[in-house]
Order: structure tokens, then sequence, then C-alpha cells
């Protein structure tokens, strides 16, 4: 029996929201304001055209699939992606075969529609059913994508080094995933007193099931 | 001190606390030694310099943090801990580097290292006689050996308290470290009980993070952003440690600050360092009467580079051709599984809870030379997710749903010495540059046949821990860690860059103090060697 979507991703920790220790001791006021900003300053798109952006949040929906969320509550991926390339944030190295950064995305995002056309009747990226978009992206994935924008930049390089790594760790950085993962996040000053296998500090994530022993046997921090 | 002294302090640095301290103003005059860069090698150097009561300045291109306000609990802000300009990479097996190895700001990479705190062994210290020649390495003894470095070993693990185990099982005996070891977290205990079940020796690392109280810092609270900057000044970062004995001792620390180039004058002797200040074009000049390059094993060769002149056209002090020569860095292969209860790998420290050096030697049943240190990690999800991206190409709805068991993954990681070989470099790029119009550092980095061995063993080993400890779904991801060699020391001027003391060769007045000095990688954290050597390099100019 097939899973519905919105089970497919079903946290181990339902009752958990990190921002509920916001006040507490394990939040100081500069990763505060580092996760206010994460959360309410999402920056508008700048760099990308509206087709390049509509193009990488197909991709994004693809290698971070996100069908569990209603709109507003989809981690943003494309304005930070956005933001980096608007203001120019590098990553302290670049690969000898990739062109400048801003000049790989276009590139890059330029190269999966010629691939799209390539393997599905002319259609671009975002007009293609889910499965044959992973199909564009397993082929940039193995280096065998066909579009002329690859001869000049590896596909691989460009689908493992920068593009989907790239989408990953903006998705992680994003409190609602650290509530479906059980991460405890930010700990400063507070740390962390109980390190060993199976210890679990009262601030840090509760398991399903664990929950239900507490809320009968004791009360719940 | 005199209160006519303090009347030159009209600077202030940021504290420790979060307080301003006084500071003096070098900046016109002819110090004793200017240093660039106040990382591990430069903030040991420069502290002990002062404390000797020569007029010292050191630089550094970046920030000069205020570790309870500027560091944050988050992995993805702490970028700004990394050296982020544009460095190019390539090779057959080209290297990470920013957020993966290149510190920048007051600290360098100690802000944010793992903290491992590894004496090398007596055998690092001379591969070449033990190992001979082989093909495509360029493998040489040092011109230390470890009776030379060992008192200073010693004095920087006082200064920096390291927390270790009562007995270490490898290498020579030594005495107790300064302070107690920490408790094991989960990581921990897993390679213990991996390697206890297949009888590999393993213990708790020895690590420069407090334990128990230590003057003005307190012992750690284990909040695991250990690699993102500590917030409550229990690690040992030069930042918290030699850099404000520096500064109490009367040097300059100038942040924000861009070494370009190091001027020389007619005789060939170097005669102070030009510079950028942060967001201006304008070329300063610290004029000093001898200079210390410790800028890590990119940016020092890059500025050794830059620095060429009709005296010396390839670069300064490379009669030998061989600055940027032989770079090395460390294998840092990971191994994870996931574990039936709840590991929590944020908790910490992850890095360097407790390792193993039973492979760290030359194996007689083995097929290569060398070997490996065995030490745990523990990623963030940031961090994490990555690995699962790149190393096991997951993506789509087997990423998110793998990443749901963030919690019951473990991970253990080498550290495996690497064969210096004369193509892998740092070379200034052909044609880029970056904001300053300084050619960017171009990085070639490939394996020797003896790494990829020494890793594929490492990963098998590793994989067997994990299985030994009860883990499930094993697997490995390929990582680099360090920057090492590229200005190699040694007695023969036409083979090596500087001599035992970290003088250049070919002129009287520089030093070059960092990890760029390393003829060999040795198999263990370098940042403890690296400091070692900075404590022996300011006695023997303090003599």
């Amino acid at each position: 029996m097939a899973m519905s979507e919105s089970q497919e991703f079903r946290t181990r920790y339902p009752g958990y929201n990190v921002l509920d220790k916001w006040s507490s001791p394990d939040w100081d006021d500069q990763t505060r304001e580092v996760v206010r900003h994460r959360l309410e300053d999402v920056p508008p798109v700048r760099f990308f055209t509206e087709h390049e952006a509509r193009t990488l949040a197909a991709i994004c929906e693809r290698i971070v699939p996100q069908p569990d969320r209603d709109e507003a509550l989809k981690i943003p991926i494309v304005p930070w992606i956005d933001e980096k390339l608007y203001e120019y944030k590098r990553d302290g190295y670049r690969y000898e075969e990739l062109p400048p950064q801003r000049e790989t995305w276009r590139l890059g995002l330029m190269g999966i529609d010629e691939t799209s056309r390539a393997l599905f009747d002319g259609k671009p990226f975002v007009e293609l059913e889910p499965l044959s978009q992973d199909v564009v992206l397993h082929h940039m994935e193995r280096g065998n994508a066909p579009g002329a924008v690859w001869e000049k930049m590896p596909a691989s390089r460009f689908f493992k080094s920068v593009l989907s790594i790239m989408i990953v760790k903006i998705y992680y950085a994003h409190p609602r995933a650290w509530n479906e993962i059980g991460y405890a996040g930010p700990s400063s000053p507070r740390g962390h007193v109980r390190k060993w296998e199976g210890g679990r500090d009262p601030w840090e994530a509760h398991e399903e099931e664990t929950d239900r022993v507490e809320q009968r046997g004791s009360r719940r921090l | 001190m005199g209160n006519e002294l303090k009347e030159e302090w009209t600077l202030t640095a940021p504290g420790i606390h979060g307080e301003l301290v006084p500071m003096r103003d070098l900046s016109r005059e002819e110090v004793d030694f200017c240093i660039v860069g106040a990382g591990a090698g430069g903030g040991v150097l420069g502290a002990k310099l002062a404390e000797a009561g020569f007029s010292v300045v050191i630089l550094d291109a970046g920030s000069h943090w205020n570790p309870v306000k500027d560091f944050v609990s988050d992995e993805l802000e702490s970028r700004k801990l990394f050296w982020m300009d544009e460095r190019i990479t390539g090779g057959d097996d080209p290297i990470e580097l920013g957020s993966n190895n290149s510190g920048r700001g007051v600290g360098g990479s100690t802000v944010h290292y793992s903290m491992v705190a590894m004496r090398a062994h007596p055998d690092d210290f001379r591969r070449r006689t033990l190992e001979g020649e082989i093909a495509g390495a360029e493998i040489r003894d040092w011109p230390l050996t470890f009776a030379d470095l060992e008192p200073y070993y010693e004095e920087v693990e006082e200064a920096l308290q390291i927390a270790g185990p009562t007995r270490y099982p490898w290498g020579r005996r030594r005495k107790r470290y300064p302070q107690r070891e920490h408790e094991l977290n989960a990581s921990a205990q897993v390679l213990v009980r991996g390697c206890t079940k297949l009888g590999i020796s393993v213990a708790p690392a020895p690590i420069a993070t407090l334990s128990a109280p230590h003057k003005d810092r307190p012992p750690c609270v284990y909040r695991g952003f250990c690699n993102y900057g500590c917030t409550t000044n229990a690690k040992s970062s030069t930042l918290v440690t030699y850099i404000p004995r520096a500064i109490r001792a009367g040097a300059e620390v100038r942040a924000d600050s861009m070494a370009a180039q190091i001027s020389t004058d007619e005789r060939g002797h170097a005669s102070g360092v030009l510079y950028f200040r942060k967001d201006s074009r304008e070329l300063f000049r610290q004029h000093a009467k001898a200079v210390v390059v410790a800028g890590y094993a990119v940016e020092t060769p890059r500025l050794l580079l830059n620095s060429a002149s009709s005296l010396f056209p390839h670069g300064l002090a490379n009669s030998s051709g061989l600055v940027g020569k032989c770079f090395m860095v460390h294998s840092g292969h990971q191994v994870f599984a996931k574990f039936h209860d709840r590991i929590n790998q944020y908790k910490a420290p992850p890095p360097g809870g407790a390792l193993t050096e039973h492979f760290n030697r030359t194996m007689r049943e083995a097929d290569f030379v060398c070997g490996y240190t065995i030490e745990v990690v523990g990623p963030h999800p940031v961090d994490f997710a990555s690995r699962l991206a790149t190393a096991r190409k997951l993506w789509g709805a087997q990423l998110r749903r793998t990443m749901l068991d963030y919690n019951y993954y473990s991970g253990i990681g080498i550290v495996g010495e690497i064969l210096p070989q004369q193509k892998n470099m740092v070379k200034l790029h052909d044609t880029e540059r970056d904001e300053y119009g300084l050619p960017v550092p171009h990085i070639l980095f490939g394996y020797h046949e003896n790494d990829q061995r020494i890793i594929q063993h490492a990963i098998a080993k590793m994989k067997e821990i994990m299985e030994a400890a009860g883990g499930e779904d094993v697997w490995s991801a390929d990582r680099t860690a360090h920057l090492l060699g590229t200005c190699r020391m040694g007695s023969d001027p036409s083979d090596s860059v500087i001599n035992a003391d970290c003088r250049a060769h070919d002129v009287p007045n520089l030093y070059i103090c960092d990890g760029s000095v390393f003829p060999t990688s040795t198999a263990v954290n370098p940042s403890l060697t690296i400091q070692a050597i900075a404590a022996r390099t300011a006695d023997r100019l303090i003599k």
C-alpha cells in the first residue's frame, strides 16, 4: 500500500519545535538575530530572471521535495541562492573547470533546459512531470546529460558541487528542518549534559513514544 | 609596566569576555617583528616574542573576534569564520577549501579547529630514513627531531591546558596532561566499543578544551559548536590564549589587514610588509627589522610568490623553486553508521571525543607506508546532509527520509598521512585576481598511490569498527583536512625553503612559522606541532 505523501516524511518528534526554546538559555542574542533574519527577512529575487527562478524552484522541489507542506510553510530556498549571487558571497574556492559563480549558475540553469528539451520533446524543465525532471537531474549527476552547455562545464561537477549541495545546505539550515529531524539547534550558553548513548537532556527533542510514557509518568519538561 | 609606557597604548582590542582591552599602536614604528597571520603559529610566536621584550605587530586579514558576541550557534552564519576569498582548486583530486580547512581572523583556524591536540611521533621526523625512496613522492627527514620539539610540546600543552587521559597509550612516555579527560560522548562511546570488540587500542582524545576552570575561563559545557567558534571561551584557541598574552605584553594585533607583499631592501633583506586595510585600496606599510609569515599553507606561499622583485624574480625565499611545492593535506575520510540508541551526534565536543592511533605506523603486513589516526566526528545537520548528498548521492525524498534518522547516526573519520609530491602545489593563478588585484591561489592536488591505499585500508577498518559497535547502514564519505607543506624546512638550501629555526635560507631576517613548514604530513592533527615549532622558534630568536 502506497503511503500518502504527507506520511512519507513522518517525523519521530511530532511535538518538537526548536523555536519554543527561543527565550531559553539555549539561545543567545546573536543567534536569535540570525534565525530571526532567516525566518522573517526572506529576500526578493534580484539576480535570477523569472524563468531561471521558476526553473530553480522546480529543481529545489526535486532535490528536497516538500509536498507535505502548504505553500506558506515551505522552506524558502531560491531567494537565498539568489541573494548569495546578487551579493556575490563566495565559498572560498571554485573548481577550475567552473567559471565564476554567477556565470556557473546562469549556464547551469540554461544547461538544464537544454537537457530537458533534448530528452523530452523540446519541453523546458518547468513543464516536465516530476519523474521526468528527475531523469534530467540523474543525467546531470551521471555526467551524461545532452546539451551544449555541458561541453563547456561538466554537468556532474555542477550538479554535485554547486547545485544540489547549495539547496541541501539552505534547507537544513532552517528551523522547520531542524524540527523534523529532532536537532537541538542553538545551544549557547547552556550546552548539553547527557552526552552518552541514549542520553537526552530535557531541552532536546522528545520522541513520540517517550512523550507518551512521560505524559503518564512525570511532568513534561 | 610603567605609566609612561602605557601612554602609547592608544588602541583597544576585543578582550575575551566582551570587554575592550588597551593595546599599543606600533603603526609608525619600525618594529622588531612583523608577523603575518594571527593563528596557531603567529599567535604563539607573537606572544613569546612580545613577552621577551621585542616590539611585535601581528597582521591578520580577518576580524578580531569577540567570542561572546560574534560567534553564533548556527552552521551557515559561521561562514564568516572562514577564508571565503576566491581560490581555484584543481588537479586529479581537487580539495574543498573555505569552511573545510581555512580560517580567517584573529585566532586563525584554531577558532574553528577540532582541538585534537596530538604530538607527532619520533618516526614522523625521519620518514625518509625509515621508508627510503618512494617513487613519485619526495619524502624528507625533518631537520628537527622529536627530542628537539618534546619540551615545546609540553610547554604548549601546559599553556593550552590540554585535557587528556591519565595514560596515553601511544608514542613516547609523557607526563600527565594538565587537565583530566572529558567524559566520552555517544559517538566516542561507539568508537570505543567497536575498537574494544576488535582488540584495537583506543583512548579518550587529548583536546584543547578545558575540563576544569582555568584562570578566567570556564570548563566546556558541550555545546557541540566547536567547529563554529566557542562562545564560552572553554576552547583554547589562540584567540583566547596566546593573543591576549601578546597584547598584554605590548604587541599590536592589527586585524582586517591583508598582506599584499613583503618589501625588501637593496641587500635583499626583508624591510616590512605592505598590506591593505579592509574596504580600502590604499597600500599601507609596516616597517620591520624581521618578518614572519604565518598564513598557513596556501596564503604563505601566495604571499612569498606575490613578493617577487628584481632581486627575487621567482618569489621571495624561492631560490630552491620549492615555494608552493609539495602541498599536502590529510585524507579525512569518514564512515557513518546508524545505531539502535540515540546518538545525537551534535552534542560534544564531537570532534575528538576518543581516538585510536593503532594504525598510525608503517604496518609490516600492509601494502603501504605510514598510516592514520581514527577520530570521532559529529557533523551538524547542514554538514551531515551535505555528506549524504555528495558521498551517498542522496537527494529527493530519499534524502529527507534518511535525515529523519539524523540523531541515530554516529561518525568517525581519519587523519591519514599524505606523501609529499612535487606536482601537488599552490601557485599563482595566471589570470584571476582578487578584489585587491592580487593573483589568487591556484591549488593542485592529487593522491599518491600510497595515499589511496591508506584510505582504502582506513575505510575498511572504520566500517569494521562501526559494524562491531552495532552499526547498520554503514557508509563512507571522502574528505580532506588541514593544509600543509609548500615551504618545507630542511638543512640543504637547494632542497628546502627554511632551516630548522624557520629562517628562510635566502633571506636572513625572514621566517615562516605555520603548517607550510612540514616536510611530511604526519598522521596526527597538525596544530600542536605547529604551535610547538612556533614556541621553539621564539626561543631560538630570543637567544
